[in-house]
Formats: C-alpha cells, sequence, structure tokens
C-alpha cells in the first residue's frame, strides 16, 4: 500500500512521463481509498489547465501593470541607436 | 519581396513591455530580463533581412526571446551543478507529510468556480507562489506547465541528470503550490 507522499510522486509524475502498469495500479487502489489524495490528483490536473491556459493567453501569469523600468528602457534605447548607426 | 517591419524604437515601444513580462516570468530577476530583452531587440535588428512575415512580429520577437533565455539557462544552469542535488536532498525533511507519508497539511476543496482562475487577481496569487518555489525549481515548473516543454528537453536545458531528478523536482513544485494556493486564494 503506497503512502499519500508516494501517491502524490506517482500523480505527479503521471503529468511528466508514464507509469508503469504496477505504479499505475498502486496509485488507482491508493487514490480509490484516500480522500485527500483523490483531491490532490484532481487539483493537479485544474492547476495544469489553468497554467497552459495562462501560457497561451498571454505567455505570462503577470498583470499588465508589471513594465519595464524607466532606467532599464532608456538604456535599451540608447543601445539600440548605437547598434542601428552600426548597421546603417 | 520585403515586408514592412516597425523600427527597433517601436519594437520597444510597442512589445518592450510585453516582452519584459515574457522574460521576468521566466528568470525573475528584473536586471536579467531588461537584459535579455535588449539581447533580443540587437538580434533582430541584425536579422530583420530575414524577417519574412509568416509571423506577426510581436511573434516573431518572442521566438527570438525564447532562444536566448534558452541559451542562458543552458548555460547558467552548467556553470553551478551543485544546486541540484542540494533541492532533491531536502526531499526527506518534507513539512507536507509526516513521518509516515501521511498528509501533514489540510487540503481544502477548492470550491471557488473555474471562471474565477480567470481574473488577473487569481493569477497573480499563482505568480507569488511560483515566486516562493526554489529558483530552479521555479524555472522548470514554468518551462513545463506554462511553456508545455517536454520533459527530456527540460532536463537537457536546465543540466537536470535524471529524469527522476526532475520529477521528484516537480512533485515538490506541485505539492508547495498546491498548498500556497489553499492558504492564499481558495481558503482565505
Amino acid at each position: 500500500m503506497l503512502t499519500c507522499k508516494e501517491a502524490s510522486f506517482l500523480a505527479s509524475k503521471e503529468m511528466d512521463g508514464t507509469l508503469s502498469w504496477r505504479e499505475k495500479m498502486a496509485l488507482r487502489l491508493h487514490v480509490g481509498m484516500c480522500d485527500m489524495c483523490r483531491r490532490y490528483l484532481r487539483d493537479l490536473k485544474r492547476l495544469r489547465v489553468m497554467m497552459r491556459r495562462a501560457g497561451i493567453v498571454g505567455q505570462t501569469l503577470l498583470p499588465t501593470t508589471a513594465t519595464l523600468s524607466e532606467k532599464a528602457r532608456e538604456r535599451i534605447k540608447q543601445a539600440l541607436n548605437n547598434a542601428a548607426q552600426f548597421h546603417k | 519581396m520585403t515586408y514592412e517591419l516597425s523600427t527597433p524604437d517601436q519594437w520597444l515601444e510597442l512589445y518592450g513591455d510585453a516582452l519584459y513580462r515574457y522574460a521576468i516570468t521566466r528568470v525573475r530577476d528584473p536586471d536579467l530580463a531588461a537584459d535579455l530583452l535588449q539581447d533580443t531587440l540587437l538580434a533582430a535588428l541584425k536579422a530583420k533581412d530575414n524577417f519574412m512575415g509568416q509571423a506577426s512580429e510581436q511573434t516573431w520577437l518572442t521566438g527570438i526571446l525564447k532562444h536566448k533565455m534558452i541559451d542562458f539557462f543552458r548555460k547558467s544552469s552548467r556553470e553551478k551543478t551543485d544546486t541540484m542535488g542540494d533541492e532533491v536532498a531536502d526531499y526527506k525533511n518534507d513539512s507536507f507529510f509526516d513521518e509516515k507519508g501521511s498528509w501533514r497539511v489540510d487540503l481544502s476543496v477548492w470550491s471557488k468556480p473555474d471562471k474565477a482562475l480567470e481574473q488577473e487577481e487569481f493569477l497573480a496569487v499563482l505568480q507569488r507562489c511560483v515566486d516562493k518555489l526554489p529558483q530552479k525549481m521555479s524555472q522548470v515548473f514554468i518551462l513545463r506547465e506554462l511553456d508545455g516543454m517536454e520533459s527530456e528537453e527540460i532536463c537537457d536545458v536546465m543540466a537536470i541528470s535524471s529524469l527522476n531528478n526532475f520529477w521528484v523536482m516537480l512533485s515538490r513544485a506541485r505539492v508547495q503550490l498546491r498548498h500556497c494556493l489553499d492558504m492564499n486564494w481558495f481558503n482565505q
């Protein structure tokens, strides 16, 4: 019988690779009897959906209020201007 | 035939902030994110004659930024090879499970409707929770879940020695994240 710690590991591993038949059966058996791990498994899937959705929509988790600092912007502008002169 | 591109000054104006957010979500450090943005725009300036217009300007620039970032991860993860070992080693001292391997923390029911999860407010909480992870762990998690990169490729880019270490790292990240979301969003 798996512990919750082992089950949580297999639940996560299943999202990034493949479980052996034995691992799969052990996980199903544990989850069938353990409310906490059943919830954990379901929430991992939801977490994945949320992350992928964010990845597709804006490719970031940050709000649009997160912006480049003025200082960095000036520095980059300068570097671009110098390079543009050079490429002319 | 040539395609009309905006000038590099306009790139910065139009896409600078979006590209910056892309970078900082993945590397976490503001100065580093700005450096990557600068490298990206300089590379774009050099390569602008090759731009064929198959993609939007922003997609093209994001593609260059992604390459710059992967290069950066490759280099930096090979410079400090010992950090991975540390993160896996302390897996035994786990605050989320007791010595018998049962959950030590309570897992609350996520009752808020999924619609609420699209709000920027929720994304901000998620971002804060990801930021609390150890740096390499958060980078690996973002590459895997936000970008959907394959496991083997992430191991290669981040110099993770085995798939098993990779699975252990991600499993830890998910337990921590789920708990952080419980505390800061679902169970306030």
